[in-house]
């Protein structure tokens, strides 16, 4: 045994039988013997314990804020996080736009929150939000539709050329490059332009072209031609019967020579078994030269 | 075996459990570091606070530890000057006298004084490993835990403190 750990280890009954002989059989073992003994008796000051708790205890209630229990620190970043998807979430609802639209060569139909209907004509887009729709019915336009409103608040069409207000119910919007063309079936419908607003009554339609206004004649119909296949035209610009064929058919037609000045009026069947009549219709009126290249349609001015 | 309890230290029952069990024994452990009384609550009162404090991040098995982990940090800047008076325990001492003669209970009485003395003029470190084995009654690895010091540590000085105790005590002789 290390003589520096000897000591100890007597003092402990570590020591085996020969090393315990060997040390009691030393003059110092005596001396050792009392130091045992009477060490063991010895005690510290005496200490008042309850007076030290209750010092403690005071000081524990000043310092109690970190006695926080153990809720895991992820439970508030979790509720913040889920506060945060939910405002978002209710603030994307409220924001949320729909859009729908009808494609070249087709109509759509569709019906809006409170049931109003509204068909759109090809190559024509509508959006709106639906949130809240019934106090704040308000949809914005791309091209032409023919709009059933439901019983209710005002109901607004704005378009890139004019706002259309409706206290009726059944009336036809066409909102084509600069001619905007409003036909009222049913109701009241109110439409404002940048310099004009007129009210029409069932049966009245209003044109206007580039800003100015254009005379029409009354409507006999009950709902615009384009819903049976007619494309109806008043006055029309030559490049705007154009292009409503190129939406009805989903052709592409390109137009050469001298542009016609001529305005154009009357009624093309746009069915897809109608094309070539509608073709002819439009060559006969303009005089122009028909020519197919590739997947186009060439026509050519005199 | 520790108490499982579910709260930990910041449970008022388990502290003050704590506090019944482990208190004493620090306070007195302290107070055979500086030889003071005062200074010694006040370490031992600081600890407790602390562990209160961080009562949620320290599990009870690791308490006592960090007890005196605190206990001895905060004694590092402070100096034991003061002289450590022990008094010897009426109770236990009273048995002999009746036995024996005159002239060996005053040798016994002259030796026990000899010891206080002795026991005074140790090391801090052999000082206290010796009380809180003579004393306190601790078991060398209980003690080598309260030190943060090794098994063997706490025996050569327990070894170095009878040696020394010895020598001082014959001097006298």
């Amino acid at each position: 045994m290390n003589n520096d750990v000897k000591l100890a280890k007597w003092l402990n009954d570590e020591m085996d039988e020969t090393e315990l002989k060997e040390f009691e059989s030393l003059p110092e073992f005596t001396t050792y013997n009392k130091i045992k003994k009477y060490s063991a008796q010895l005690t510290a000051p005496e200490a008042d314990m309850e007076s030290l708790y209750t010092k403690i205890s005071k000081n524990k209630y000043r310092t109690a804020p970190t006695k926080t229990r153990r809720i895991s620190t992820w439970v508030p970043r979790i509720a913040a996080v889920l506060f945060i998807a939910l405002g978002l979430s209710f603030f994307m609802y409220v924001n949320h736009t729909t859009h729908e639209l009808a494609a070249n060569g087709g109509m759509a139909l569709l019906a809006l929150p409170d049931k109003s209907e509204v068909t759109l004509n090809a190559g024509s887009e509508i959006s709106y939000k639906e949130y809240n729709w019934a106090e704040n019915r308000r949809v914005e336009l791309e091209g032409e539709a023919y709009f059933k409103a439901a019983k209710g608040k005002t109901f607004d069409v704005v378009t890139p050329l004019g706002t259309i207000t409706v206290v009726g119910t059944q009336f036809n919007i066409k909102a084509r490059g600069s001619r905007l063309d409003v036909t009222c079936f049913e109701g009241t419908v109110k439409v404002t332009t940048a310099n004009d607003t007129v009210v029409l009554t069932p049966g009245k339609a209003v044109a206007y072209e580039g800003g100015a206004s254009l005379h029409l004649p009354e409507v006999a119909r009950t709902e615009p031609g384009w819903i049976h296949h007619e494309a109806v035209f008043v006055s029309e610009n030559f490049n705007n019967v154009i292009a409503e064929l190129e939406r009805q058919f989903d052709i592409k037609i390109v137009v050469n020579g001298t542009l016609p000045q001529k305005s154009y009026n009357g009624t093309i069947p746009t069915r897809d078994k109608d094309k070539n009549t509608a073709l002819d219709m439009v060559i006969t009126a303009y005089n122009l030269k028909y020519k197919k290249q590739g997947d186009k349609i060439v026509l050519t001015a005199e | 075996m520790s108490n499982h309890n579910p709260g930990g230290i910041c449970e008022e029952l388990t502290f003050s459990g704590f506090f019944a069990t482990h208190a004493k024994t620090l306070r007195n452990y302290l107070y055979y570091k500086f030889g003071d009384r005062d200074q010694a609550e006040d370490v031992t009162q600081d600890a407790f606070i602390k562990l209160w404090e961080n009562c949620a991040s320290v599990p009870p098995e690791k308490a006592k530890s960090f007890l005196y982990t605190v206990a001895n940090n905060a004694s590092l800047n402070k100096i034991a000057h003061q002289k450590v008076v022990l008094e010897y325990n009426k109770s236990k001492s009273v048995a002999r006298v009746n036995d024996e003669s005159p002239d060996f209970v005053l040798e016994e009485e002259q030796f026990k004084v000899k010891l206080q003395n002795a026991i005074a003029g140790l090391s801090e470190a052999q000082r206290t490993a010796f009380l809180l084995n003579r004393i306190e009654g601790k078991k060398y690895h209980e003690i080598a835990d309260m030190l943060d010091i090794s098994i063997k540590a706490v025996e050569k000085r327990i070894s170095g403190a009878l040696l020394e105790l010895r020598k001082q005590i014959e001097h006298f002789r």
